[in-house]
Order: C-alpha cells, then structure tokens, then sequence
C-alpha cells in the first residue's frame, strides 16, 4: 500500500474503531471500502463460518464498478457466468415475449460500463472475504445487545464476548438486530410472497430453452427466474415465487414445506420451469422480507445499512447491489466525518442513499404484480413494458457511487489504484 | 401545522427535487397532468417531503396521491395525530 501522507490518519478518521455487524455483502464490501479510504474495521458474524447453501445473487453495473477500482472484478469474473440475454416468456407455452441482449454484442457493458455477473454467493464473500484478511473477520459473534455510553458503544455477543466501538454498523440483513435497536420496532414486514430456490446442473434440464440466459418466466400468481452461474455456466440458480401464504406464520424466514408443495405450486406450467423445480428438490419456502420505510437510519454512534435499511423484494436483483452502493457511499462519508461528531456523516449518508433505494423497493414492488398477473388484457400492457425494461430501468445500472458522492459534494474521488488487498 | 405552511414547504421540496415552478403548485395541481412528475419522481418528492415534515408517509398511502393536495391534507392529519 502507498504510504499514507502526514496527517491523512486524523483527518480520514483512522483512530475511531469501527465494528460492523454481519460480514454478507454489505459487511465485508464496506470493510474493503473503509480500508479503501484508510479506515479498518472489525466484522463481527453470528455464524460459524462463511458458507450459504442453494443461494446465488447477480451483481450488477453499479456494484461491479466499485469492486472493479479495488481490483476484484476479474476473482469475480473468473466464478462468474455473464448471461447471453434477458428474456420474458409466457408461463404455460414459454413463448418469447421479450428478449434483451446481454453478453451479445457485449450490451451491457457497453451500456453500463461494467459486467452482470450470477455467482454463487458463497463464491463472493470467499471473494471479498479473502480481500479483507481473515484477522479482521470474528466468526461466532452473534450480537444480543447493543449498550450505549457516553463516549463509546458496547457490543455484546451470544458467546460472551464483549467490544467497544466508537462507530457501530448494522449490516444485519432484513431480519436486523441492530435495527431493532435503532428505531426500537421491528420494521420487517412479510410481502405476501414466499419463493422456492435452487440450484441444478444445466445438463439436467433438457427442457429449458436457452440456459445460459437470464429469463422471467411470468404467470398467474407467480413467476420463476433463473440465470447461470459459474466459471461456465455449469449450474442454473431459479428463485420461483408465488402469492402465498397471505400471512407468514413462523417466526424465522425460511420453512420446511411437504416434498410436493414446490412443484405442485407451479402445476400447468412449461415442462422447463417444472423440471427444473423438481431437480432441486429442495422442500424449503422462503418467505420474502421487506422493511417499511424509515426515517431514521441511525442513533447515536449506531447506523444501518443494505437490507438492515432498506430491505427489498428481489425482483430488479438489487437488494445485494445496492448494500454494496450504500456501503461504498458510507465509507466515503466517514472518512470525511469528525470521530467525536459522526451524524453529519449519517445524515448525509441517509439524505444520498434513502431515495435511490426506496425508489428501487417500490418500483420491485410493482415488478411484482407485473409478473404475476393472470391470463387477460392486462398482460398486453405488461408485454409492452417488459419490451421496454432496458430503457425503463438503465437508472437503476447506470449509477454510479463515486459520481453520486460528487455530485452531492460530499466526499473527494476515492483514491485512485488503491489497493484492496492489506 | 396549517395547510399554506404545509403548501409552503411542498412547494418547495418540488421546486427541489423536481425543478417545479412555485407558482404552479396549488391544492388542485394534478402530479402527472400538472406538474409533469412521474411515478418515480413522485417517491423523491415523497422522501424529501417526509424529511422535511419528520413523518413516513406510507406506499400504500402515497401511491394513492393525485394531486398536492392530497399531499397536504396527509402531512395536515398526521400532524393532528401527532400533537393533537
């Protein structure tokens, strides 16, 4: 790493520790982003290890492009499969309604001047994790209480161990503890939707036109996508989502459902949508979480962020990529803030980020009911809209944190060919 | 809180956020056909109007809007409810 200039450790805020809550995407993007500005960080993690089973994410433009400066876009690459393009098709006879180029004439990135990429999310915290430097990565710590004191905040843990911290970040996901005690309400509200989700070898799905491409198959009542994922495209991820239950029961997020109920809640779809389904096998309903929205995003020396904030349905596959915007966006505002005086930075942080992100909950939200509508008229004016998804939401792939930052007048250009790597 | 000082600060966040001329914005001025503000527009008004007013105006609430009015007889009944 360069040497730091004389004086930069005060100003850029170094001596303050700073202990994140949850090291998913939006915990450990924000240790490599603080590092990125001269500040460290711990990450504090409640499970034993860092492994997700049967889940993969798709990491768009506006994410990439901050992973790109820190030198890791070609680690993601190398795991990563770019789809050829993004397709809408009839839920019964999987005819083409709409199809978008994507790795074909190389679209995207000449768009939005950086890649998609659907990776395993395993793959990426491996990643970004790797990056970070295990020393600064606590396993095991799952946080039961937060205790405020005059100058400093304690952090207790399940195991018994306890830290102080001057600056605290709940990236908790949108089940958030952290949240809880920072609007004193559990904000997490069940959409009205529950997803089945798996992973298959592509090899296993003979039914499935155009494998390597990232398609919504829409239908009455629920919808399923899939996009590939790998170095090459060897494993299709599919989240299937359904209107169901209308009340959410259990007090987690995720349920054990009979062998059948999966495949028997697509019934009359596309052999490709129920072949896939049934090769996954995976008997498990995952309820789908957003949180209300807020006004405030922190207390004290206590702020949220990602999912914790702002959770989402997953529908415009943002609810990752916009954790790592808020995480890029909050580095860059705290190494500007004053240890002893940290809300300007969070106010600043909140006034850049809640916008965009409600912006993009809603507009998931009616995604939502746009794929799911049933047979009839309205599915005409849903065809004309899908046709025109890359216009209608290139805002959504075009941001860019750092032009944000700037023209919010809010933080200088993250340093240039900074090193991610300690 | 009384409706001009409440039309007083919407007008302002839309001249803000969306570059709208004060003197078109009246109770009556319809968001789409008025004022030319779009649905995506609409949520930024909506979240500087909540940062201005200190109060979280619900989606299902919102996307009922159609004209300033609705905006301010909304901000109007919530602060009734918050400082009766």
């Amino acid at each position: 790493m360069p040497e730091q200039q004389p004086g930069l450790a005060d100003l850029s805020g170094t001596g303050l520790r700073v202990a994140i809550v949850g090291a998913g995407m939006g915990g450990l993007s924000l240790a490599l982003a603080l590092r990125e500005r001269g500040m460290s960080a711990r990450v504090f993690e409640q499970a034993s290890e860092l492994t997700e089973i049967g889940a993969a994410i798709g990491l768009s433009a506006n994410a990439i492009r901050e992973f790109a400066r820190l030198g890791l876009a070609d680690d993601l690459a190398a795991m990563s499969t770019i789809p050829t393009e993004l397709i809408y098709r009839d839920w019964r006879d999987g005819s083409r309604i709409a199809a978008h180029p994507v790795r074909k004439d190389d679209w995207y990135v000449k768009r939005f001047g950086a890649p998609w990429f659907g990776i395993h999310r395993a793959d990426v915290q491996k990643t970004l994790s790797a990056a970070l430097g295990a020393e600064h990565l606590h396993l095991g710590c799952r946080l039961v209480n937060i205790v405020e004191q005059p100058d400093s905040v304690v952090l207790e843990f399940a195991n018994g161990r306890v830290e102080h911290a001057d600056l605290v970040v709940g990236a908790d996901g949108v089940r958030s503890t952290v949240r809880r005690w920072v609007t004193g309400a559990d904000d997490a509200i069940y959409s009205g939707t529950s997803a089945f989700r798996g992973i298959v070898p592509a090899e296993n799905l003979p039914s499935l036109p155009d494998p390597q491409a990232i398609q919504f198959w829409m239908g009455p009542d629920a919808h399923l996508l899939h996009y590939a994922i790998g170095p090459d495209g060897e494993a299709v991820n599919f989240f299937a989502v359904v209107d169901t239950p209308r009340i959410w029961m259990d007090e987690g997020s995720v349920v054990g459902v009979a062998d059948e109920v999966p495949v028997a809640s697509f019934r009359g779809w596309h052999p490709a949508v129920t072949e896939m389904i049934k090769a996954a096998s995976s008997p498990i309903r995952w309820g789908l979480f957003t949180v209300r929205p807020l006004l405030r995003w922190y207390r004290g020396r206590v702020v949220i962020l990602g999912d914790a904030a702002h959770g989402m349905l997953p529908h415009h596959g943002q609810g990752a990529n916009t954790t790592i915007e808020d995480a890029f966006a909050l580095a860059a505002l705290l190494a500007e803030a004053k240890p002893d005086d940290l809300e300007p930075a969070f106010a600043q942080f909140q006034k850049m980020r809640r916008a965009r992100t409600r912006k993009i909950q809603r507009s998931s939200w009616v995604t939502s009911n746009l794929l799911h509508l049933p047979d009839g008229p309205a599915v005409r004016a849903r065809d004309e809209k899908v046709a025109r998804v890359p216009e209608d939401f290139a805002w959504i792939h075009e941001y860019d944190v750092q032009q944000a930052l700037r023209a919010a007048g809010a933080a200088p250009a993250a340093p240039a060919g900074a090193a991610a790597r300690a | 809180m009384p409706q001009d000082t409440v039309l007083a600060g919407l007008t302002q966040v839309l001249g803000d956020v969306a570059g709208v001329d004060p003197a078109d914005v009246t109770p009556e001025a319809g968001f789409g056909n008025d004022l030319g503000i779009d649905s995506l527009t609409l949520v930024e008004v909506v979240v500087a109007a909540e940062d201005r007013f200190g109060l979280v105006i619900a989606d299902d609430d919102w996307s009922r809007f159609v004209t300033a009015g609705d905006v301010i007889a909304y901000i109007e009944r919530a602060g009734m409810i918050a400082s009766p």
